[in-house]
């Protein structure tokens, strides 16, 4: 087992390295760069020189790169090149911010899918199932950022009942229920978001469950519909949402980018829209750094925690 | 399957009826408005880029150094000068030098005395070329020099005459307190390490990186002190979001678009209408061989219809002024006194036979994210169709576009739409339309206008200054490089409990010339 998580987790460094080259690539395709973007016509053309040479953007895109990556291996992320932040320290204040927001919305949505999925599966064909796969199908439709306006619009403004920027009102940093207050909102968006395609895939894996072997057996040995559900059809569905929980990691980062610039919410989501407005190409490459090595790592997560609840994998993965 | 559909359709249908039947309650709603009294909350689309005076140019960077920091001098839009820091300034040495006197009894807000050496500081700070701030005290490659004469007396000296210098180093340099930052070390960043304590209206208490910007009245403002005790600068990068936290009340003032002032009829908000002394305006490459010819030039313009475009774009005339120079209509040196290109679609057609331009197809750049500039150019298409002549449009990425027109063979685009805020003095606009200015984006070249700026620069009769532009702005209208469209107005949309925004002096870039005049219901 550790063997087997030890060489999946070497696997990653080479492809991290590809991944980061890829991307790094792609953001010197761009037709202008980070200075272009802080760039004002009263800028003399020697001032925007001085700029870019101070930022290393003057020299050849491969020296960039290994400049970069230099700088990664020693453990330091950078500084963005718009504001001169420390990239590191800006992620340590955002990242909980958003897992703050992600996190119980996530919990929230599988929970729900599971039941409504659940649900749904064992009244195949029936009312109950298609109302549920009809609520799916408009929440896969509908837009995070216009439910989102439509519950600021009705919650915030019309109702008056909850405040509808950032995390805090200012001042009341400390103040749980202030911030209980802004959470409502942006985490309701986000089971929104979430739940549908959760919901969707429980009720599809329990179908494939009903048509195993095994139901018609138990069925034939007289068990009820319930006994089953709750023995055997329910514990053979869980079993694939392990995967979709490890594949769920990376989401804690960029899940909610959208959901928290409608909302102010001061997590990555604003921070990486204004750093790839300003291809500022060292904050760029930190999130999608973070981003691809939980990929990654939840992908490993979902295979061990497989593992751990079917050994026969285990086997097959270390042969 | 078809019909069970239908039920959460129409719940979610109830659900949006819901919130637009609402309308005729928004009194109800008036009642849980932040009442805040001691807070005035102002929202902003981004985090300031840079916090450092020395070398600060975004807009939000600005904004808030002009609250915490004090300049020597301002220029109003209409160019007269007022004074902050200094008491009285006077240009001797035939216009080489410039004594500032200092006003006295200017306290920091650490209570620590404004001095001349602090100004010497700031200035031998600024034009240091690696802090990137330098370009306004730079004359022929050649630095000013500050030189302290008494505690209250500065005096700068100039490498040569230049009349535009002696705006230019007064203003728009923030003065920053020498006994903080004489251990900074290095002044290029956007961040200073020192505390921020300056001489402005206001100090800042907390800045919360992409939530808020907290400041508190500076008790040692020289002017008078600020009566609303708090102000916040709220960060909000969604337009929509903003909007109904104006409606609602969650902040007092912020810019809107001219679309969205109507949604606001019957709400709580006032707006106010000011001049950024922005040009919007159409650019022509010249590097492209099918305007090579002034007559192709002129056509297009005389093709085009201002008014049309800027009625369709701001709806109206409360929202803008149109153009006719390189100037902004409020600047003092502006002149009216110019080919104005009125639409004469018979007289395109003339030139462009005179031209023998036949078929002639050119492409128009724009930012597709500007409603306006988008809107703009399918008119403009629509324009100069009717004089036969055919546009592409290319609308892109408005940063991406501005990058390769700055390339100086650049031939990708016929036709660009832009807009420039370039300040008062008119020496400030020669990065656009010399040989070699660094953002001549119309790839123009004419001795006779290098001339002119050269010297509209070093003339220091106001009177023969007045003329040289005037000149100026003539020749280069009938060049036909540049379509000034609009002086478009900045829409400000402010809760009616905040007084006296008038009487804090609107203004180009930092919104609030003084936020000490500012009251709270």
């Amino acid at each position: 087992m550790v063997k087997y998580i030890t060489r999946r987790i070497l696997q990653v460094i080479p492809m991290l390295l590809i991944v980061s080259f890829i991307v790094f690539f792609m953001i010197h395709l761009a037709p202008y760069d980070a200075i272009d973007a802080i760039t004002t016509p009263n800028m003399s053309q020697e001032a925007i020189d001085l700029l870019r040479q101070r930022y290393g953007l003057d020299q050849s895109f491969l020296v960039q790169y290994v400049l970069w990556l230099k700088n990664i291996l020693s453990g330091d992320l950078g500084y963005s090149l718009v504001t001169q932040q420390s990239i590191s320290s800006e992620l340590l204040t955002r990242i909980p911010n958003t897992i703050k927001l992600i996190l119980p919305a996530y919990l929230t949505a599988l929970i729900i899918a599971v039941s409504l999925g659940l649900l749904a599966g064992a009244n195949k064909g029936k009312v109950i199932d298609r109302l549920i796969d009809g609520i799916c199908s408009i929440g896969i439709s509908m837009p995070t950022f216009w439910f989102a306006m439509l519950m600021i619009y009705l919650f915030g403004y019309r109702l008056n009942l909850l405040p509808i920027i950032g995390m805090h009102t200012v001042g009341q940093e400390g103040s749980f229920i202030d911030f209980f207050k802004h959470f409502i909102m942006p985490y309701f968006v986000l089971v929104v978001a979430f739940f549908p395609d959760l919901t969707r895939y429980v009720r599809s894996s329990t179908f494939s469950q009903l048509s195993e072997d095994y139901v018609m057996v138990q069925q034939s040995f007289g068990a009820s519909k319930k006994e089953i559900f709750m023995k055997h059809i329910s514990k053979n569905v869980l079993l694939p949402i392990v995967t979709q929980i490890g594949l769920a990691l990376p989401m804690l980062v960029t899940g909610a980018i959208i959901t928290e610039s409608i909302f102010g919410w001061p997590g990555i989501g604003p921070f990486l829209m204004t750093a790839t407005k300003g291809l500022d190409y060292p904050v760029i490459m930190a999130v999608m750094l973070l981003s691809a090595t939980l990929v990654i790592l939840g992908n490993l997560l979902s295979d061990v925690l497989y593992t751990i609840i079917d050994p026969r994998i285990n086997q097959r993965g270390t042969k | 399957m078809e019909k069970k559909k239908i039920i959460p359709i129409l719940m979610l249908g109830a659900l949006v009826l819901g919130g637009c039947s609402t309308n005729q309650k928004s009194e109800k709603s008036d009642k849980a408005q932040v009442t805040d009294k001691d807070t005035f909350t102002y929202a902003i689309n981004g985090d300031p880029t840079s916090l450092n005076p020395i070398n600060v140019s975004d807009r939000w960077g600005l904004t808030v150094t002009n609250m915490i920091y004090s300049p020597l001098v301002r220029v109003e839009g209409d160019g007269t000068q007022k004074m902050e820091l200094a008491e009285k300034l006077e240009p001797t040495d035939k216009g080489k030098a410039l004594v500032v006197e200092l006003k006295e009894n200017v306290k920091w807000s650490d209570g620590q005395p404004f001095t001349a050496d602090d100004v010497v500081f700031t200035y031998e700070q600024k034009v240091k070329k690696e802090n990137g701030g330098a370009d306004t005290l730079w004359i022929d490659d050649k630095p000013i020099k500050a030189e302290k004469l008494d505690e209250h007396t500065v005096k700068f000296n100039l490498p040569s005459a230049n009349a535009a210098a002696i705006n230019n180093i007064a203003t728009e340099t923030y003065i920053i307190p020498e006994h903080i930052f004489k251990k900074e070390g290095d002044f290029s960043g956007s961040e200073l390490k020192g505390e921020p304590v300056g001489t402005g209206p206001y100090k800042l208490d907390k800045y919360q990186r992409g939530e808020y910007l907290q400041f508190s009245a500076n008790e040692t403002y020289y002017g008078n002190k600020a009566t609303v005790p708090k102000v916040n600068l709220r960060i909000i990068s969604s337009a929509d979001t903003t909007k109904v936290a104006l409606q609602k009340g969650e902040v007092d003032a912020s810019y809107i678009s001219p679309n969205n002032i109507k949604d606001l009829d019957g709400t709580k908000l006032d707006t106010y209408e000011y001049s950024e002394n922005r040009v919007g305006y159409l650019g022509l490459n010249n590097n492209s061989e099918k305007l090579k010819d002034v007559k192709v030039r002129q056509a297009i313009f005389y093709a085009l219809n201002k008014d049309d475009l800027n009625k369709a774009a701001y709806l109206s005339d409360k929202y803008y002024e149109n153009a006719y120079s390189f100037l902004p209509p409020n600047n003092p040196f502006y002149s009216d006194k110019v080919e104005k290109y009125e639409t004469d679609i018979t007289k395109a057609k003339t030139l462009l036979g005179e031209a023998d331009a036949k078929d002639l197809k050119l492409n128009l750049a724009f930012a597709s994210d500007d409603p306006i500039q988008t809107l703009q150019a399918t008119l403009m298409q629509q324009q100069l169709q009717q004089v036969g002549i055919t546009v592409e449009l290319a609308g892109g990425d408005g940063t991406a576009m501005f990058a390769e027109l700055k390339k100086s063979d650049t031939t990708k685009y016929d036709l660009f739409i832009g807009g420039y805020i370039m300040g008062t003095d008119p020496d400030l606009y020669t990065s656009l339309f010399k040989s070699d200015g660094s953002a001549n984006y119309f790839h123009y070249a004419n001795k006779k206008v290098d001339d002119l700026f050269n010297q509209g620069a070093i003339e220091l009769d106001e009177a023969k200054r007045h003329i040289i532009y005037e000149n100026l702005q003539k020749e280069l209208m009938d060049e036909a490089v540049i379509y000034p469209i609009v002086d478009s107005r900045k829409v400000l949309a402010v809760n009616n409990r905040i007084e006296g925004i008038k009487e804090s002096g609107l203004v180009p870039i930092y919104t609030f010339e003084d936020l000490s005049k500012i009251k709270i219901k």
